[in-house]
Parts: C-alpha cells; structure tokens; sequence
C-alpha cells in the first residue's frame, strides 16, 4: 500500500498488521505508541512512592491498583507499538532506560508531597483520557484495541483521583492551602500536556492525515479546559491569573498560549530537563535492579522446554 | 486435527471465537473455516489456530479474583461532584456493567 492509498482508506481501526503498509507510516505510529507506553511507564513510576505514603489503607489500595493498571498499560501499548515492526519491546525499553526514549511533560516534574497526587491522578489523567477516547478511533487497530480496555480501566483512575481532591479541599485549611499551592504549580504543567499549539506541532498533519491522530492539539486541550476548568471551581480551586484563560461567549474556554513556558516544554521534550533526569534515571536502576527475574524468567522458559532458540539463531 | 476459529465481523474488530474445524492442514483448515464459520454470520476476516498451540487456565488452576471485595477499583466507588467529563462516564458505565456480569457467574 503506497501512502496516497493510506490516506484515502485511513478510517478508524482501518488498518491491521496483515495490511502491508508504508515505512512513512509506521514510524509515525511507532513514535506516537511508544511515548504513550514509555508515558504510562513513567507515570506509574512518579506515583509509586505515594502507594507508602497513601493516608489510609484504602487509598493505598486504590494507589497501588492503580499504579499496577498503569503497567498494565504499559505492556498493552509496547505491544500494539511492536506490531508495527518498526522496534522491537525490548529496544523501546532500553531507549527508555539510556534517556532516548521521549515521554510526557508531566511526568518529567519530581513530585514530592501527598497533595501533588490529584494533580496527576485527576487533571493528568482525565487530560490523557480525553486524549485516549478520541484514539479508541485512530486506524491502527492494535492501538484502539489497547484504549478500549484502557479506557475501560481509567475511569477508575480519574474518579480517584477526584476523589482525593475532594477530600483535601475539604479538609483542614492548611491542606486546602497546600492543596491550592500545588495546583499552581502543576497547572500550567497540564495545560501543556496537550503539546504545543497546532502550528507548531511537527507531527500533527501527517498523523492526522492517515488517521493515526483524530483530534488537534488545540481541540483537545480547548476540550479539557471546558469539562475541569468548572471541577476545580467547583472543589474551591483558584485557577491562577497565569496563563491567561479567556473565556468565550458560549461559556467554553481558550487558554493564552504565549503565557506558557514552551522553553521549558521542548527542552523536556528532549530528555534534557535538569530536575526530570532523576525521574529517567530512578526508572533506569529500577529496571537494572530486577534484571536478574527477567532473566531467570527467560532462562526458565527455555529449560521448560518451551520453544527453545536453536543452535542456529 | 482440530483447528480453533475466531472470527472477525468487521475491520478494527476483535476476532472472537467461534467455534472449531477438523483439517489435516493450515490450508483446509482455513477453507473449512471459510464454509463452516463465514459464511452466515458477517465475516471480515478468520483466524484458525491448532487447538494444541491453544494453553488454558481455568477456575479450578487459578482464582481469577472475584471473591475478595475489590470495589476500591471501580469507578462506581466514587461520588464526586458536578458533570463528570464523557469519556469519564463511559468508563464507569463500562465498568457497572462488568461488575453486574460478575454477579451473575
């Protein structure tokens, strides 16, 4: 299949790993999948240490379920990547350890106390599952069949973390204080979860042309202000005077994208944010920590007799 | 041999199985399958997989979970308040709906 042909026949879950499809096109694929399986890696690895820190048993429960669901994602998404037959699983995951391997802005930033969770477990989540529903519909069908279930789990996710806020805004007036603080911090954050605006997004068109994308970068964040703009109103949040967020006559809301540090941004989008390498680093020694199950799990597969490698491979 | 047959209704669907063919090769098999499985029910596309390739695990190998109380992971645990976002809503009708099918096992 040449490109012109893709882009003609691109629909949702249009295409699967019998078509035969152009390089131009898996790659784009493979780019996106993979930052989203390293993103849920990398997530998962900045909410760990709160599974010790939860406030009460069921909040360590919900934490530490939640942590393994996005794993689990993980694991869905380096599949659905792979099919693709660009890289393999294990070459994503060691990008991912050697500081190669790109993944989400918001997961760059160290995250230190209990009141920064719903930042992540709420806004981030329910930014990123804005973003997974419109790809239960993108063309490559391994990928939308990872979202369902993914968006089956999230819900779960997002309510939790909901859930937390909740609790913290009405709390003592020095949670809610705290709470209000980290909001701060963290929203610009979000709002560029979302990427850069459209026209100076570089992969955008072509994603979007062979229905590997299925909404800009400015619709979606444009969707998200409009649905927890009111949520965190609602809870007692201040949304903070930077960035500028006009609100337009039919209620919905655009943010002022200039007021957004997009330094900042492409120099995460690189790897190269000083305080976000302990985050790669710490995901790392963790992965060269518990070589040695993998190993064994391999080794064992083998002397059980599985489909062992011949002599020859 | 037996050949197991999972059958795909539409282009971005999941091929789900439908039952099995017996074939000497990969090649009956499939043709079989063809005759026996697609041709009724809309069909886009068929898997067939010999049925000694195929590994199981059921209730009596594994607990596969259930009968502790997990409702810490539904969605449906949680009141917030105010509209929740669509997607949102979705996953927690999702997820209503498994927890009902639990139920009834």
């Amino acid at each position: 299949m040449n490109i012109d042909t893709v882009k003609e026949r691109a629909g949702p879950r249009e295409f699967s790993p019998a078509d035969e499809l152009p390089r131009e096109y898996r790659e784009a694929a493979t780019r996106m999948i993979e930052f989203h399986a390293n993103s849920e890696i990398m997530g998962a690895y900045l909410e760990r240490p709160f599974i010790r820190q939860a406030p009460s048993i069921d909040r360590k429960l919900a934490f530490s379920a939640k942590v393994q669901d996005e794993i689990g994602h993980g694991q869905l998404l380096y599949r659905a990547a792979e099919s693709l037959g660009v890289k393999t699983r294990e070459e994503m995951l060691d990008d991912l350890a050697n500081g190669d391997g790109k993944f989400l802005n918001c997961f760059h930033y160290p995250m230190e106390s209990w009141v920064e969770t719903p930042m992540i477990a709420f806004f981030v989540d329910g930014a990123a599952m804005r973003r997974q529903a419109t790809l239960r519909r993108t063309s490559w069908e391994p990928y939308a069949h990872a979202m369902d279930k993914v968006c089956f789990e999230e819900g779960f996710h997002v309510k939790h973390g909901e859930d937390i806020l909740s609790e913290l805004m009405s709390g003592s007036k020095k949670e809610q204080h705290m709470t209000q603080e980290a909001f701060e911090e963290w929203w610009p954050r979000i709002i560029q979860f979302f990427g850069p605006t459209d026209d100076k997004s570089t992969h955008h068109d072509f994603a979007a042309s062979v229905g590997l994308k299925q909404q800009s970068n400015d619709d979606l964040r444009n969707a998200f202000l409009d649905q927890y703009i009111p949520k965190a109103r609602k809870y007692g949040l201040e949304i903070p005077d930077e960035p500028r967020i006009r609100e337009r006559d039919d209620g919905t809301y655009v943010v002022e994208e200039d007021d957004l540090n997009w330094d900042e941004f492409f120099t995460i989008a690189k790897n190269e944010f000083e305080p976000g390498l302990g985050q790669i680093n710490g995901r790392k020694t963790a992965q060269e920590a518990v070589d040695w199950v993998r190993e064994t799990i391999e080794n064992d597969a083998s002397a059980a007799g599985g489909h062992a490698p011949q002599a020859a491979d | 041999m037996i050949w197991e047959v999972f059958r795909q209704e539409k282009t971005g669907g999941y091929h789900t199985h439908c039952g099995n063919v017996h074939a000497p090769d990969r090649e009956m098999a499939k043709q079989f399958a063809a005759v026996q499985h697609g041709r009724r029910k809309p069909t886009n596309s068929l898997w067939v997989v010999p049925r000694e390739e195929v590994g199981e695990i059921d209730g009596e190998d594994v607990t596969f979970g259930g009968t502790t109380d997990k409702s810490y992971r539904w969605a449906t645990a949680y009141n917030t308040t105010g509209a929740d976002a669509r997607e949102v809503a979705e996953s927690e009708d999702e997820q209503a709906t498994a927890e009902k099918q639990r139920g009834d096992d």
